[in-house]
């Protein structure tokens, strides 16, 4: 049994004045099981927000369906969504999307004010993943006063304390230099090590390497995909690079 | 390049921001409207020239005016700059250089002002005859016939603003031409710091705010008043500036202190978010809050002189007719008598409700029962007026009949307090024999601001004793002083009519008097009160809406803001529902905080402000109240309604879908 199972979605927007109307998602079906480490690439405009935006129930769909532990989200009405959201999900932005007005710790503790748990367990519950990602020193500071990689282990913090049954990052290295972003890959596969199930959009391949399986989009399909298995970090990076090239070579083709 | 490219561009961006420019047309068409009435009124013709005083009132209503609008329309513009940063930015990136920016800026100057005026002038001419005929209804002169539109009046508002127009525009080229593209792209969004607490400056506001509300509470005499509001005035404001900059900021990070509180999904977002807020609005806050002050005070005080003019009159002249004079012996008195029964006779008018009696007046100090005539300091409150009336007069006046011994004193307090049952008067000791509910049997005496005590003693020599032991020996004995107050039932022309051919009989018989009434003095009165109550009105009106306008920009320039703000809330896992919610309840606090504090101010003020308006005669503390009820009732209407609109329209900035 999957953890999420995404099927025959479709996407398709329509201006205000009736112009032509765009097609994001023609048809996406795949599935993620529980504790997998899964990496969407694509090209820009091939649509991997719009469904990062659709499984994270932030957007709807034309059609189809989005399963998270069996439940269909695309169903749970308007007012149960944020509270949906909030208890299964966990999201990690390339803007960190972090808030100034707030310190790092109350960042950290805002999904869980919402569904307002009580002080002492907020703090139980931050002690721990703060120490583990070395945000422990930071906590009292503002969003201004630190660091982009410290920006984005605080946004993963906030991702990971509502204890969430999936992570949905989306370009999570695309602000962040190159050490930063080797250090929060580094610390995505630790988590997942520990069992955590992750959902990545990005196009940057070094990001995608990291991942156990990497989903390739293109014109709103599910175009290709690959298994890390046994490869190394290496390998693998070479392998999506391949497949990047055959699809940007055959998409010429096609046009 | 076409010839219309950059007139086109500035019609585009007009339509575009809508949204900004509208409200601010707005206001320049209706203060444009008010300026010119104003101008109107000061140079009409169909006012007519018997009234100078009001002319001048006017004319001084004209640059209260005129300097407001200055101010309140080169703010409300700073405002709209700040806001299109950016896309002036963004033209500059794609190409334009400076100069063809200020060319755009220049056309829609061109555009705004042109329509501003017309429309302004336009509607100022036609709402001008019903303007006019609201002053005249005010100052209760005759409705004047015909429609004039005064060119002077025209020209001097089209010099005011569009010198104020363009003003303006070099202000917005300049703002656009120091920066860097990059500064103009980021435009009001700079990384926020969180501010600091300001203790020192928290507790400075705390003092001055409670100095300021401690002499407003305290202050006893009306003259000393005049003085002390204005001390406490400058208090409340240096509080009010502090306490919103510093106070505000610090208790909201007190109430942060507070985890249990603190972490609640209503209190956590607020908060925080306030913190901010209250950093980039606290000064316009305060003005806003001093100005929404001004305005009640204004309003609610030459509404009730307005509504209170009868009771002025009343105050004023307690009969319809006073006839007075120092020094009259009892022959003269027996004269006037006589003099005013013939002249009320010949009238065909009967005479009711007489206060008649003679007396002495002594300014004294005094202490308790004790008093002394001294060198006198006005702003003193221990400042009274005795004033001495023989027996004999005082029977007469109640119709009871009485005989005080050389020791005895009757006492009428019409202002203050004498504790005890004796009055020493500089020595002399006198037995209070009875404290009087009133000193005649159906008439008023005239109240005053300060201390009046009416002290019936046995006779004329014993006045004469008394003032002697107050003045230390330096006393000359003289007549005493002859009051005779007395309504008529003739008509108000009538009475207008009696009273200078009184005086003029009094003065024929050679005595030396003066005849007033309240019918005389009605006109200048109502032209005085009338005039100021209009231009209260007016003002009232202009402050209302700079109030309400600086704080729906406050509240747009926000809301974009914190239009970033509410999407990672809501990513976050907060419901539309929570948004909403939370966006009203700041949107709120932002709106009735100065409201509110101008409410407190008013209510600390109200005791200083009612004891100013017995300088003006008007004693009716009620009518104060009512009127200052009313007045804030209205202003928070308006307030609501902008409000509403303001809380949709950046609700529709915030919210995402």
């Amino acid at each position: 049994m999957p953890l999420l199972e995404v099927n025959n979605l479709k996407k398709t927007y329509t201006t205000r004045f009736g112009g032509t109307p765009v097609q994001a998602l023609s048809n996406v079906t795949f599935s993620v099981e529980q504790g997998e480490y899964t990496a969407i690439m694509g090209e820009s405009g091939s649509g991997k927000t719009t469904l990062l935006n659709i499984i994270a129930s932030i957007d709807r769909p034309t059609s189809g369906e989005v399963l998270l532990d069996s439940k269909n989200t695309v169903s749970i009405s308007e007012k149960e969504i944020s509270a949906f959201r909030r208890d299964n999900l966990g999201f990690v932005f390339q803007d960190f999307n972090l808030l100034d007005t707030f310190s790092i710790q109350d960042n950290i503790f805002l999904p869980l004010v919402l569904a307002k748990k009580s002080y002492e367990e907020m703090n139980a519950r931050l002690q721990p993943i703060a120490k583990r990602l070395g945000i422990n020193g930071i906590l009292a500071k503002f969003p201004y006063e630190v660091s982009g990689g410290e920006k984005q282990r605080t946004a993963v913090a906030r991702a990971l304390i509502t204890n969430p049954k999936l992570i949905l990052a989306d370009e999570p290295t695309g602000s962040l230099d190159s050490r930063a972003s080797s250090g929060l890959l580094q610390l995505f596969s630790e988590i997942n090590g520990d069992g955590q199930t992750i959902l990545m959009v990005t196009h940057s391949i070094k990001a995608a390497s990291h991942a156990q399986r990497v989903l390739f989009i293109k014109d709103g399909e599910v175009y290709h995909q690959l298994y890390k298995a046994s490869h190394t970090k290496e390998e693998m990076y070479l392998k999506i690079s391949d497949t990047l090239t055959m699809i940007a070579t055959g998409g010429a083709r096609n046009e | 390049m076409n010839k219309l490219f950059f007139p086109k561009i500035a019609a585009g961006n007009i339509k575009k921001n809508t949204k900004m420019i509208l409200p601010y047309m707005i206001a320049s068409i209706c203060t444009i409207m008010m300026f010119y009435n104003m101008r109107f009124l000061a140079v009409a013709k169909l006012i007519g020239s018997e009234s100078e005083s009001l002319r001048v009132l006017l004319g001084l209503g004209c640059y209260v005016i005129g300097i407001f609008s200055v101010i309140f329309l080169f703010y409300t513009n700073s405002f709209l700059i700040k806001q299109r940063k950016k896309e002036f930015g963004l033209l500059n990136i794609l190409g334009m250089e400076k100069k063809h920016i200020a060319l755009v800026m220049f056309f829609e100057t061109l555009y705004t002002s042109l329509i501003s005026l017309a429309a302004g002038i336009l509607g100022g001419i036609l709402i001008s005859k019903l303007i006019l005929m609201l002053l005249l209804r005010a100052v209760s002169f005759d409705v004047a016939f015909g429609f004039e539109i005064p060119v002077k009046a025209i020209l001097t508002t089209l010099a005011l603003f569009g010198g104020i127009f363009m003003i303006n525009l070099v202000h917005n080229i300049f703002a656009v031409h120091l920066a860097k593209p990059v500064e103009l792209l980021k435009g009001g969004q700079q990384g926020e710091k969180e501010p600091k607490t300001k203790w020192i400056m928290t507790v400075i506001g705390m003092i001055s705010l409670g100095a300021g509300y401690f002499i407003a509470l305290t202050t006893e005499s009306p003259l000393a008043a005049l003085n002390s509001f204005f001390i406490a005035v400058l208090l409340v404001i240096v509080g009010t500036y502090c306490l919103f900059t510093a106070g505000s900021i610090a208790a909201l990070k007190v109430f942060r202190k507070f985890k249990k509180f603190y972490y609640q999904p209503k209190h956590f977002i607020s908060v925080s978010g306030m913190i901010y807020r209250m950093k980039q609005n606290a000064a316009g806050l305060a003005n806003i809050c001093i100005l929404a002050t001004i305005v009640i005070v204004v309003l609610s005080t030459t509404i009730s002189i307005y509504v209170g003019i009868e009771d002025v009159l009343r105050n004023r002249y307690p009969s319809n007719i006073i006839v007075s004079g120092q020094e009259i012996t009892d022959e003269q008195a027996n004269q006037l008598d006589a003099v005013i029964l013939k002249q009320t006779t010949e009238a065909g008018m009967s005479v009711s409700n007489e206060t008649r009696f003679r007396s002495t007046t002594v300014a004294v100090l005094q202490d308790k029962a004790w008093f002394k005539a001294d060198a006198l300091t006005y702003s003193s409150s221990s400042i009274a007026l005795l004033h001495f009336i023989p027996e004999e007069d005082y029977s007469r006046m109640s119709d009871k009949p009485i005989s005080l011994s050389d020791k005895e004193v009757l006492l009428y307090t019409a202002n203050g307090d004498i504790p005890g049952d004796i009055v020493d008067f500089n020595g002399l000791e006198f037995a209070v024999r009875e404290r009087l509910g009133s000193l005649t049997a159906n008439s008023v005496i005239p109240s005053d601001l300060i201390h009046n005590y009416y002290i019936v003693v046995k006779d004329k020599e014993t006045v004469n004793k008394i003032g002697a032991a107050l003045n230390d020996g330096q006393w000359e004995e003289a007549e005493l002083a002859y009051y005779y107050g007395f309504d008529v039932d003739g008509s108000r022309e009538a009475q207008q009519l009696l009273i200078p051919s009184l005086q003029q009989a009094m003065t024929d018989s050679g005595i030396n008097s003066t005849a007033e009434g309240a019918e005389v003095s009605r006109d200048s009165i109502y032209t005085l009160y009338g005039g100021l109550f209009f231009l209260g009105l007016f003002l009232g009106v202009l402050f209302i809406m700079a109030t309400v306008l600086i704080i729906y920009y406050k509240q747009i320039a926000e809301g974009y803001d914190d239009k970033e703000r509410f999407e990672i809330m809501q990513k976050v896992g907060m419901s539309h529902q929570e948004v909403k919610k939370s966006i009203h309840s700041q949107v709120l606090t932002v709106f009735f905080l100065p409201l509110g504090t101008a409410v407190i101010h008013l209510a600390f003020a109200f005791p200083v402000i009612t004891k100013m308006l017995a300088v003006l005669n008007l004693t009716n503390v009620k009518l104060f109240a009512v009127c200052a009820g009313i007045t804030i009732l209205v202003f928070a209407l308006f307030y609501t309604i902008v409000y509403t609109l303001t809380a949709r329209t950046y609700y529709k900035i915030v919210s995402p879908q």
